[in-house]
């Protein structure tokens, strides 16, 4: 006969008020097997815990039940109780009869009624529960981090400087992101680059840093603190070891009208190029595409004239596998862009303004570049159609962001910060210049940036018009702009020389298939999800894998920064100790009854399934099974309700607890 | 490719206007669909769909309108086509309407006193020449092409909107028009003011309200050097039509209202300023019917305000 214990919890009134809790401890003391039963006004506060020990000790309990609020409150709070008092903690078991039951009905008898029930069936579990002991893996003290924008950037620094080794894969040829395409940044308007770049310094020189650019993830495999990724070293076509940066190539290359993406199409480079001057690495890349050698095999300019013999038209893709213990994800974001989108795609285009065929009418990026003092026109801000300094600007707001209609409904939270900016920007450079802006409400929370915006309205002559604008057509060399001023009720027509749109953040291109490989859940705009949105922001559901920056939702970048340290902190965190404990409810396959359907592992949500051949001592191959690798498993039970030979087991959760349960209702 | 053996046919619904001030419409469409080869059925006893009127005064009366002449139209075989904007609009929107909600259907179903019908197709004439008729079947039909007509293709506000209704075409960026058009062998000129309305009924009620619109269109087609404009829609006609004498007389030889500023930044006042030109209005099934060989002097063309006659002997379309 089993020795249970019972604690009924008052939890102050929370219980207590709908449920008589003394008639709940009563009716489980005369449940068979329970030895002891009580309630009390609080058992989480240490008297309570104190009793529930005293209990065990005392009673010889082998088995608890605290019928109190949720498990995902207290349940190790009371664990941890029932260790110290020498019980295995995972024969301690809450009834949550405070969100199941007191706070969701009013009816005094059936709320006890229902909270007996409920402790009945817990009792029937504990009964036939078995001890546990917690898993423990080895942790492999090495992080990747997969981005190299600010986010990237920060964690890798982060994670290296506390003395681990860090792997920074980036998938263009040079690090620096979107920040380094910025001109000045908000609130303070300091250059991006002056402080973006010495921490791309930092990251090149970081002995604990391994940096690949022009690298994807291939693959991941394994668990936290037991990952194998398998990195593509895209081919550079130029050797890093021997390149020395001297740019020779770059200057006798004959193909020198491609357009720029790091200046959004505006500014022209070669066919073997780095981005950007300050490109760490400062190791060109040949672009396949558009080099007349891989095109028609006549050229190979940049090989004749490379000193050190770089340049290597024969080069491969390279495939590496690198042991992991933990994995930031911050792979940043892209703008939306306004033109035509494909038929079925749930993100719509902008046919009033043209589908983006006006080339005045600019996104807020390339005007980023036009500022910029490394820009394609040297930050004179000179429009894209004829070189001509616009005298009227118009700047529009929440173009795709705020747009149920347009198939976005979230606010993309960097644009009234930014586009406040650009007017002042706008207003440095050209004195006698206009700049307006259509708004829908100015969002600016965060330190010093409603100060910052107040700046533009009224120190720097911004005009801020109220209302949204509905259609842009080019007339003559003016593009018209439609728009409305809700505040004085007026239809407003301003003729506008060049037009910026603050379009919307998104999630990058293939973030949902990189996400399918790191086995990472994301949200219907493909942003990555968080485990919880308030209490752990950083923290992939899946374990082990991190998240920095905009590719979890848009961000500015102080706000990014904080998340990669947060990201750091908590691989350094699970990079403190050698070994790693995990909770032990995880799915056990008895062999012995297994089939090798497989139906386990199709459903997996986790990955955690494989195959395992059973052999004989001779060698032979009796039968093939399903294994579960412990150290992946979530413990989630599907296996379990879908097994047809029922052979896979959740401990903790086994079919015989379940039974039991049912059969005491 | 196969010529489609299979005769088109359809019910219609011509509505009030295209008895009245649009005749020229009903005449032409009915000259087109003959020509095409397609059947072409009036819905016996229909009556006004109560066009933008009613629907600003009272939604279970302009409902029942449209619920009523729908169950009326189940009698003609065929899918109902409609020439008018605003007929397609309202019967297409009572469709979307009352699939939606059960509790309006059947308040409307005791006004009319019957069932209302929701699912013969409705469809717009643009969208049975260019799709169901076919663009290459049309090209092929052309006898007299449209060669050096330069037109601009006015699709007015009610055409494509809102998006969730009318399903004819991109609801800002359309191109079902100058698709027909080009089959037909005339030229769609690029221009601004496509999709923008032209003060639609309250040509009777603020007849100022309409000049000024309609003036920005009729320049706006100017600038894009169109020799006419094409329509489908007897309210956009007539504004552009009727009104054009009037807007002439307010507005003259220059563009100073086109597009006021409130903040007082320079405006070019007409900084070409010149004559304004006559600008014909056709209706797509004029055009159409034109180059299907349909002789002029069956088109209407005499019914109208400004003279296409001009411009089409110019052309040597006559």
């Amino acid at each position: 006969m089993s020795r249970i214990g019972v604690f009924v919890c008052h939890c102050g009134e929370n219980i207590s008020r709908t449920v008589d809790v003394e008639q709940v401890a009563k009716a489980a003391g005369e449940i068979p097997g329970v030895a002891y039963s009580c309630d009390y006004k609080y058992m989480c506060s240490d008297p309570g815990q104190n009793l529930l020990k005293k209990a065990v000790a005392e009673q010889k309990l082998d088995g608890v039940v605290v019928a109190a609020c949720s498990p995902r409150m207290h349940e190790k709070t009371f664990r941890k109780a029932a260790d110290a008092a020498g019980l295995n903690p995972y024969l301690c078991d809450m009834a949550n009869i405070r969100e199941h039951c007191s706070w969701v009905h009013e009816d005094r008898k059936l709320a006890t009624a229902k909270a007996s029930d409920i402790v009945k069936l817990m009792v029937e579990r504990v009964k036939k529960g078995k001890s546990l002991a917690p898993i423990v893996v080895p942790v492999t003290k090495k992080a990747l981090v997969i981005g190299g924008g600010i986010a990237g950037i920060q964690a890798a620094l982060d994670i290296a400087d506390a003395g681990h080794q860090v792997l920074l894969v980036e998938r263009d040829p040079s690090i620096g992101g979107h920040m380094a395409q910025l001109s000045e940044t908000f609130p303070t308007l300091d250059c991006s680059q002056c402080i973006m770049t010495p921490k791309m310094v930092d990251v090149a020189n970081h002995p604990n840093i391994t940096l690949y650019t022009y690298a994807e993830v291939e693959k991941v495999e394994g668990y936290i603190g037991n990952f194998s990724v398998t990195i593509r070293r895209k081919a550079r076509s130029v050797d890093e070891e021997k390149c020395t940066g001297c740019g020779i190539c770059m200057t006798k290359c004959p193909k020198k009208k491609i357009p720029n993406d790091f200046d959004q199409g505006h500014g022209m480079r070669s066919a073997i190029y780095v981005p950007f001057p300050q490109a760490v690495p400062n190791t060109p890349v040949i672009d396949r595409e558009n080099c007349s050698m891989f095109q028609s095999g006549k050229c190979g300019v940049c090989a004749k004239v490379c000193g050190p013999g770089a340049v290597d038209f024969g080069q491969e893709d390279r495939l590496t596998v690198e042991a992991i213990g933990a994995i930031v994800v911050a792979t940043g974001f892209k703008l939306y862009s306004i033109d035509r989108k494909p038929a079925g795609s749930p993100i719509q285009g902008y046919g009033e303004f043209g589908y983006g065929t006006i080339p005045d009418v600019i996104d807020g990026m390339t005007f980023e570049r036009l500022a910029s003092a490394s820009g394609p026109t040297g930050g004179k801000i000179l429009r894209p159609s004829d070189g001509k300094e616009p005298k009227q600007v118009v700047f529009i707001q929440c173009v795709g962001s705020r747009a149920r209609e347009k198939g976005i409904s979230y606010c993309s939270k960097v644009c009234c910060m930014y586009t406040a900016k650009h007017t002042m920007l706008y207003h440095h450079k050209v004195h006698d210049g206009q700049a307006y802006v259509f708004y829908m409400d100015a969002r600016t929370p965060g330190k010093g940036y409603d100060e910052f915006w107040r700046r533009a309205v009224e120190e720097e002559e911004a005009v801020y018009i109220r209302g949204m604008v509905s259609r842009l057509y080019q007339k003559g060399d003016k593009i018209m702009v439609m728009g409305s001023d809700t505040l004085v009720g007026v239809q407003v027509e301003i003729e506008a020389d060049l037009v910026v749109l603050a379009t919307a953040v998104q999630a990058r291109d293939g973030a949902d298939l990189l996400a399918q490989k790191l086995g990472i859940s994301y949200d219907k705009y493909n942003f990555y999800s968080e485990a919880h949105a308030k209490l752990k922001p950083v923290e992939c559901a899946t374990a082990g894998i991190y998240l920095a920056g905009a590719c979890q939702g848009p961000k500015d970048i102080p706000d990014t920064v904080s998340q990669a340290s947060a990201a750091a902190a908590k691989v350094m965190t699970l990079f403190s100790k050698d070994k790693l404990e995990r909770d032990p409810v995880v799915a056990k396959v008895n062999e012995k009854y297994c089939v090798g359907c497989l139906a386990c592992k199709k459903v997996c949500a986790y990955g955690a399934v494989e195959e395992k051949e059973i052999r004989d001592r001779q060698g032979n191959l009796v039968k093939v099974v399903a294994y579960v690798n412990p150290g992946v498993c979530g413990g989630c039970g599907t296996c379990q309700a879908t097994c047809p030979s029922k052979s896979v087991e959740l401990d903790g959760y086994t079919d015989e607890q379940i039974m039991a349960m049912i059969e005491a209702l | 490719m196969t010529p489609n053996k299979k005769r088109l046919n359809y019910s219609y619904y011509p509505g009030c206007s295209l008895h009245a001030s649009g005749k020229e419409y009903d005449i032409s469409t009915r000259a087109l669909f003959k020509a095409l080869n397609m059947g072409l059925k009036e819905v016996p006893d229909w009556f006004c769909c109560g066009a933008t009127p009613a629907h600003n005064v009272d939604e279970l009366l302009s409902l029942s309108l449209c619920a009523k002449n729908l169950s009326l139209a189940e009698e003609v075989e065929g899918d109902l086509a409609v020439a008018c904007a605003a007929c397609f609009s309202r019967l297409k929107t009572t469709q979307h309407h009352l699939k939606q909600d059960a509790a309006k259907r059947k308040q409307v179903e005791t006004a009319i006193d019957g069932p209302a019908p929701l699912g013969k197709p409705v469809k717009h004439i643009l969208e049975i020449l260019a799709r169901e008729f076919g663009l290459a079947k049309l090209e092929e039909h052309v006898k007299k092409p449209l060669l050096g007509l330069k037109v601009a293709c006015y699709y007015g506000c009610l055409l494509t909107r809102p998006p969730e209704v009318p399903d004819l075409d991109d609801c800002e960026d359309p191109s079902i028009m100058e698709d027909i058009l080009r089959s037909l062998g005339a030229v769609p000129v690029k221009w601004s003011h496509r999709m923008e309305c032209c003060g639609a009924n309250f040509t009777l009620s603020r007849p100022g309200v309409v000049l000024k619109l309609s003036n920005a269109i009729l320049e706006s087609a100017r600038l894009g050097e169109a020799d006419c404009i094409m329509v489908a829609c007897p309210l956009c006609h007539g504004n552009l039509d009727i009104r054009q004498q009037g807007i002439k007389e307010k507005y003259g030889s220059t563009d100073p209202t086109l597009f006021g500023n409130i903040f007082g930044s320079e405006l070019q006042q007409g900084g070409e300023a010149q004559q304004q030109r006559d600008l014909p209005i056709f209706y797509v099934t004029q055009l159409a019917a034109l180059a299907m060989g349909v002789p002029s002097d069956k088109l209407g063309f005499e019914s109208v305000i400004i003279d296409p006659k001009p411009l089409l002997r110019e052309k040597q379309l006559l």
